[in-house]
């Protein structure tokens, strides 16, 4: 994959990873996606969807193929990956917040650090994001304080900070009570209406209706099938898409 | 946590009893048994002396080592804490290189008893490393100043250069230990810590200042207290080459008086003086870390 294709932000094209002992999470795996567009993937545990999540911003290194973001190639390069790292965000299953600094700090670290920003224009900007997650008045609780549904939304002001052109999800809402899936949800959908790009590993169905440009199903590491959310869930044209959405329903 | 409440019951006093009967019994044996003539009077000279021709008190055997121990303990927890963090970082390093020269050190150090390791390292540091360092002549060369605060602050001209080597030997004993606990501290944390340092783009320094270490130092802190008062109890071997510490002084004075109980009780006292107040001022730092628990 030599050429650089400008409308699209993230190609992977087929990417095998096998942890040692000899899994294979992710078995020569390719898609394209669109700038602003909303991806969903889904498929049943162990299929690899996680994985491939985290080869997009090397956290996984993928053992062949090719991911380039936004016309970075990920490869060794250190520097490279940095820039990777920059512009893509990313939104945990366990959160992953510093516990031992507050809202605010959390939002501001990578500003100051790798922005450079001074102290007065991070918080600016955090207490922005904040806003926009709807937890600006807890900006100096630690996240012990908080419940989980409000560490996420934390999780994701943190993500957005760098400003990244990519948010990437990994079941942000698998770890949560059922009462504060919605509130998590929400941010998310208001956060694809404003143009984000996203990458989204969840089972939330009815956030891929709403808000998802098209479904990816994975199954062993595979593409199975892929659709626009509506013909996917009521017309799956394959055997195992429709078992596992039987079983989801 | 659990927390269970300590109970008085009648087989505590009866423990309590026996425990006293034997303590009592003890000190029937020393003062009845022993032929031994001791004299808590003669301590206090000790500690304080009436100086007639200044005309003031001023510290003697005891008090000068305990200040010596205070001193050398000191100075070298700062240095051995620099050695472990350095150390626990290459044990925990992608190099393999790093990590191979990490565990040499510390099983080196952990391997042998102390008292061999200060005798092969110190009169290493002292024949070599002092004089290429060029201590003694630098501080020769010093004006009468600056003497005085190096006096003050470490040890007296004559006795600077064994007194920093004798730094060197506890710092580079003690470092193998404070490694290994910071190690475990740097392990301890989860990895999804890392994650996410990483995926905001944190380089590794920045990772290891902002996010790993204030995490690690909070879980260390109460392992890392034990090896502050351990090097303070580790200090007293440094009497074995003649660095006038506390027991060192302690020495001194059962050889001058004979009193060896009384010296070498003195001696304990003014040791967990020390070691106590240090516990108490972790405690008070381990309350003030949990904030954002």
């Amino acid at each position: 994959m030599s050429e650089i294709h400008e409308d699209y932000i993230i190609e992977i094209e087929n990417v095998s990873k096998t942890f040692t002992g000899g899994v294979e999470a992710v078995r020569g795996f390719s898609a394209k996606i669109r700038r602003q567009e909303v991806v969903v993937i889904m498929g049943p545990s162990g299929s690899g969807k996680s994985t491939l999540l985290r080869c997009i911003n090397g956290l996984e290194t993928a053992e062949s193929g090719a991911i380039v973001v936004d016309g970075i190639r990920l490869d060794g390069d250190k520097r490279r990956r940095l820039e990777i790292r920059k512009e893509v965000g990313m939104v945990f299953q366990s959160f992953n917040l510093f516990p031992h600094l507050t809202v605010l700090e959390n939002v501001n670290l990578a500003q100051r650090r790798v922005r450079k920003k001074n102290k007065a224009s991070a918080t600016e900007r955090s207490l922005e994001l904040l806003q926009m997650v709807g937890i600006a008045d807890k900006a100096n609780s630690y996240p012990a304080q908080l419940s989980g549904g409000q560490q996420q939304r934390v999780a994701i002001a943190r993500a957005l900070a760098l400003a990244p052109k990519v948010m990437l999800f990994d079941e942000p809402t698998s770890a949560l009570d059922p009462e504060m899936i919605n509130e998590v949800l929400d941010v998310m959908k208001k956060l694809a209406r404003s143009g984000m790009t996203m990458v989204v590993v969840t089972h939330e169905m009815g956030f891929a209706r709403e808000v998802s440009d098209w479904v990816i199903f994975m199954d062993d590491g595979q593409i199975v099938e892929t659709g626009a959310p509506e013909s996917i869930f009521a017309r799956p044209q394959e055997e195992r898409t429709r078992r596992f959405l039987n079983q989801i329903l | 946590m659990l927390h269970t409440k300590a109970k008085f019951r009648a087989i505590d006093a009866v423990l309590l009893l026996l425990c006293l009967a034997a303590g009592a019994y003890i000190y029937y044996r020393i003062q009845y048994g022993l032929e031994y003539k001791g004299s808590w009077a003669a301590i206090p000279q000790f500690l304080l002396r009436y100086d007639p021709e200044t005309g003031r008190w001023a510290a003697n055997y005891l008090l000068q080592g305990l200040i010596t121990t205070l001193k050398l303990s000191l100075w070298a927890t700062l240095p051995a804490l620099l050695v472990g963090l350095f150390v626990a970082l290459c044990r925990t390093s992608e190099t393999l290189f790093l990590r191979m020269v990490g565990a040499s050190y510390v099983e080196l150090v952990r391997n042998l008893p102390p008292l061999v390791l200060i005798f092969i390292f110190y009169f290493f540091v002292i024949d070599q490393i002092m004089p290429l360092l060029g201590v003694e002549t630098f501080i020769r060369a010093l004006p009468t100043g600056a003497q005085g605060v190096i006096t003050f602050l470490f040890a007296e001209k004559s006795l600077f250069v064994q007194f920093i080597s004798g730094i060197i030997t506890l710092a580079f004993f003690e470092g193998a230990y404070m490694a290994e606990i910071i190690r475990g501290g740097i392990e301890s944390i989860e990895r999804g810590q890392h994650e996410a340092a990483y995926a905001l783009g944190l380089s590794w320094v920045d990772e290891m200042r902002f996010v790993v270490m204030p995490q690690v130092i909070k879980r260390v802190l109460p392992a890392l207290a034990n090896e502050f008062i351990n090097t303070i109890k580790y200090s007293s071997i440094a009497s074995i080459v003649s660095i006038q510490e506390l027991t060192f002084m302690g020495r001194q004075v059962v050889v001058a008086t004979r009193y060896i109980f009384e010296t070498w009780i003195t001696v304990a006292v003014l040791y967990m003086a020390l070691t106590l107040s240090l516990s108490l001022v972790t405690e008070q730092l381990e309350k003030r870390l949990q904030a954002s628990d």
